[in-house]
This record gives C-alpha cells, structure tokens and sequence, in this order.
C-alpha cells in the first residue's frame, strides 16, 4: 500500500500549494508571501514502488515600493473667488502597505502666477469632494496614512491665488508622493524596511511620483461709463435751470467667472433734483419706491442691485434730473 | 543536461499498480535523494554600461524577478530505479517563465491531466475554452525511464513572480 499513500500525500501537498497564496496586484504578488517548492519523484526498484520529497526551500517575496500620482480634475480649475480646490489620486502600486509623504509644490515653471498652498486634504469620507470641516487637513509632516497595495486614496490640494492676477493666467501645482520607507533609484533597497522584517526595494517609478493640477484665474472686472445729454426748455442742450439731464450708466462686467451683488448707486448733482419715474434698467421702468425691482431713487441719489452678474454682461440705467 | 521527457506516464503508473500485489516488501525509499534549489536572476550593469546577469541566492526578491527552481536527484542505492517521475507543484506566487522550454511536461488543471502547454487548454468562466498559458501552469513533470545506481541529475524550470 506504499504507493497509494504516497500518492495521496501527493494530491495533499497539491492542495495545500493551491491555498497557501496571496492575491496578486497590478504591483505583484503580496509583500511577505512565502513561496515554497517541494519537488516529489515516484519511482520502482526491482518492481517495488517508491517515492520521496524533495527538501522545501522557502523564499520570502520582498516589498517593492511604488506609487503613481494622477490629477482628477478634468481641466483646469477657476480661481475666481480666490481660492481653489485641485483634486488628486494616489495609488500605491507596489505589493505591500505603505504610507506616502505628499508635498505641493505651487511653483511651476511656465506659470503666469504661483498660487499659495494652504493645505493638504484627505478624502475622509470618500465622496471625491472636499468637505471643509469635514475631510481631514493633513498636519505638517503628516503622511496619508497606510495604503493597502492597490488601493488609492483621494487628495486635495487647497491653494489661494494672489492678487494682481489677471483674468485668465493659467497656473500649475505639482503634488508628489514619496514612499514613507524611502524613494531612490529603481533596485535601491532598504534593509528590514519591509513587510515582516522583509526588505523593501524601490520599484520602477522610484517610490515617488508627481502629478501636475492646474488652475485658471478669474478675474471679474466692472467699468462703469457715465454720460449725460442735456434738453434745455428751449429746445437746446444747454445746462440752463430747467434743462432736463439724462444720465445713462453703462456698466460693463468683463472676465471669467462673475461678480456677486453688483450694485449700482449714484447720488444726484447739487443743484438737480431727481425728475420722478425716469429711473430705467435695461430699457425698461423701475419704481421709485424701495420695493420688489431692482431699483429705487430718492432724495439723495439712485441705486440699483444687479445682483450677480456674469462676465461678458452689461447694464444699461438712465435716469433724469432737473437743473433747479 | 539534456533532459528526455516520456509520454507513457500513465502507462508507468498503472504497471506500478499492477505490480504492487505481487511485489516482495523491498525498501526502495531511501534509493532516491531528492534536493530542491533556487536561484534568482540578477541583472547588473557595470561601468561600462556592460548588463551582466547572475545567478545568486534568492536573498531579496521582488515581483518580476526570475528564478529558476531545481531538483537534484541522485540514486544513492544499488539498483536501479525505474519509471523514475519527478512531480513539482507550482506556488501560485509564481508562473512558469514564457521562455521554458517547450517540451516539458505540464498540468494547467492542478495535476489532473498532462502534456506540452501548446497542447492544454484550459475552460474559462461560462465554459468557454482556450488554449493554455504559462500562466496556467500549476505543475511540471520530468518522467525518466531509468536512473542507474549513482547516477545523478538536475531538472529545473525557469519561474517569475508573480
């Protein structure tokens, strides 16, 4: 019964070969698995049957480290209101877990103007939007945390733009993941730096990797274009008392994004008083009183909200005063 | 070495059965000394600019590294051995190199059935078949008709982590 026994052990060791494995990732076979070989030989002597083992020789499958680092964004972003959120992801492509350091850099050669890095934002609740209050600023010398081989984390980079930016300067920030156990050249290796005392070695993209975000200005800009045209009672245009002047306010929003509760006052000349129900916005009447339009004069002056407006729009008021 | 592989495997197997009944209870078990090996592939490059590849202890490895598993098998013994079949599982953590050598003798479904990978297939989610890979490959077989008293030899196969 030699034989048949040995041939059962045969199909357990099979077996217990197939389950002792690990997953394997885009970055290989797990940190710290252990490869085993057992080679059996089944043979006859003078027509007896027989069988051995091999020893087993065991190795142990070290860490590699590497990373890749992407932008999320799908274009630049506007920075019309100052600041701006640029949205990365990082993968750990190597086979064991590893925290990355991750460092924005704002300063970018080619760009129009260098944008402020205020911080650093983990992805704490998973939506892929950053939460103020919520998703957690990374403190200084911070690392993401540990991520699983293959898994990947989203990161924001929080950034202002200066002032005496120009609407439409472009800008890039380049965030970079380091490997927390070490970066180098392809092959360098840390000794014991691995998982279960394995050592870890720098894979192909040197345990380090950088991803450029960018960003657009926007900067909104009024102009505001006042004329008068003057109908004295005579049938002329000189300013004489009883002229009627008719002012019109051109006001001009130009750039990217727009403006928030734009507003639009002017205070009547001394000398004038204002002439009732000529107030216009658009070509069409407003109310005096302060009520549910855009517009309201009184003794003073005008005013009139536009609210939030666009670039590339522009309003048209007129209103008229009599010379006293 | 030059390695021969045979096709009558289970011919092999079954004469063994048959001669299990009348077979005197000779020992044969400590005829045959079996010693496994591995080696890693290094790749250095030298000042020159110069790759040179080597063979050393697997001290450190990686995924993509090559190895090179093997069994040295010796006939300690007196007589010699026949129908000598050496079986080798493959750890799932590594696949059979794509440049083996095409003759050798594999299983893709765990040890059940046998033969050059060119002519294994292997059946897919939803039954579908397809012709087999070295990624398939989860164990090799050497069969050697004969290993005389004190000869001794060296079966290898060239293996990738995965």
């Amino acid at each position: 019964m030699t034989y048949v026994r040995s041939l059962v052990s045969a199909i357990a060791l099979t077996g217990s070969v197939a389950l002792a494995t690990s997953p394997a990732h885009a970055g290989g076979i797990d940190a710290g698995t252990l490869i085993e070989n057992t080679a059996t030989a089944t043979y006859d002597v003078n027509g007896t049957p027989g069988s051995v083992d091999s020893n087993t020789i065991t190795i142990r499958v070290d860490e590699l480290l590497d990373v890749t680092v992407t932008s999320l964004d799908g274009g630049a972003v506007p920075a019309d209101s100052g600041s701006a959120v640029l949205t990365f992801s990082i993968t750990n492509t190597g086979n064991g877990p590893e925290a990355f350091q991750l460092t924005a850099d704002p300063s970018v050669a080619g760009n129009d103007f260098d944008a402020t890095v205020t911080g650093i934002a983990i992805d704490t609740n998973g939506n892929g939007i950053y939460d103020e209050g919520v998703d957690t600023i990374l403190g200084a010398g911070d690392n993401s945390g540990e991520l699983a081989p293959d898994a990947s984390l989203t990161v924001f980079v929080l950034v202002t733009t200066p002032g005496g930016v120009s609407d439409g300067d472009n800008s890039q920030v380049n965030l970079t993941a380091d490997a927390v156990t070490g970066t180098g050249a392809p092959g360098t290796a840390f000794a014991g730096a691995g998982v279960d005392g394995g050592d870890a070695i720098v894979g192909l993209t040197g345990a380090s990797n950088d991803a450029l975000g960018s960003l657009i200005a926007g900067v909104v800009t009024v102009n505001l274009v006042k004329s008068a045209d003057i109908a004295d009672p005579f049938g002329g245009n000189q300013p004489v008392p009883g002229a009627i002047i008719t002012y019109r306010i051109v006001a001009t929003v130009t750039g990217t994004g727009s403006i928030d509760d734009l507003t639009i006052t002017d205070a009547y000349p001394t000398g004038t008083t204002y002439r009732p129900t000529t107030l216009t916005l658009d070509g069409g009447t407003l109310t005096d009183a302060d009520d549910a339009d855009a517009g309201k004069a009184d003794a003073t002056g005008i005013e009139v909200l536009l609210g939030t407006t666009t670039g590339g729009v522009s309003h048209t008021i007129t209103f008229d005063v009599v010379i006293d | 070495m030059k390695l021969k592989t045979f096709h009558r495997a289970a011919t092999a197997f079954g004469t063994a059965c048959l001669l299990l009944a009348t077979a005197p209870a000779v020992t044969a078990q400590d005829q045959i000394v079996l010693d496994s090996d591995v080696k890693v592939h290094k790749t250095t490059v030298d000042a020159n600019g110069v790759e040179k590849t080597e063979m050393v202890k697997p001290e450190v490895v990686v995924p993509g590294d090559r190895l090179t598993f093997a069994t040295l098998y010796h006939n300690t013994g007196a007589e010699p051995a026949t129908n000598f079949v050496v079986t080798n599982p493959l750890h799932k953590a590594v696949s059979l190199a794509s440049d083996a050598d095409p003759a050798l003798i594999v299983s893709v479904d765990g040890g059940k059935t046998w033969g050059r990978l060119a002519n294994l297939t292997v059946t897919g989610e939803g039954g579908t078949s397809r012709a087999a890979g070295h990624l398939d490959v989860t164990h090799i077989r050497w069969t050697l008709p004969v290993v005389e008293p004190g000869a001794r030899g060296r079966l290898e196969y060239p293996a990738i982590i995965r």
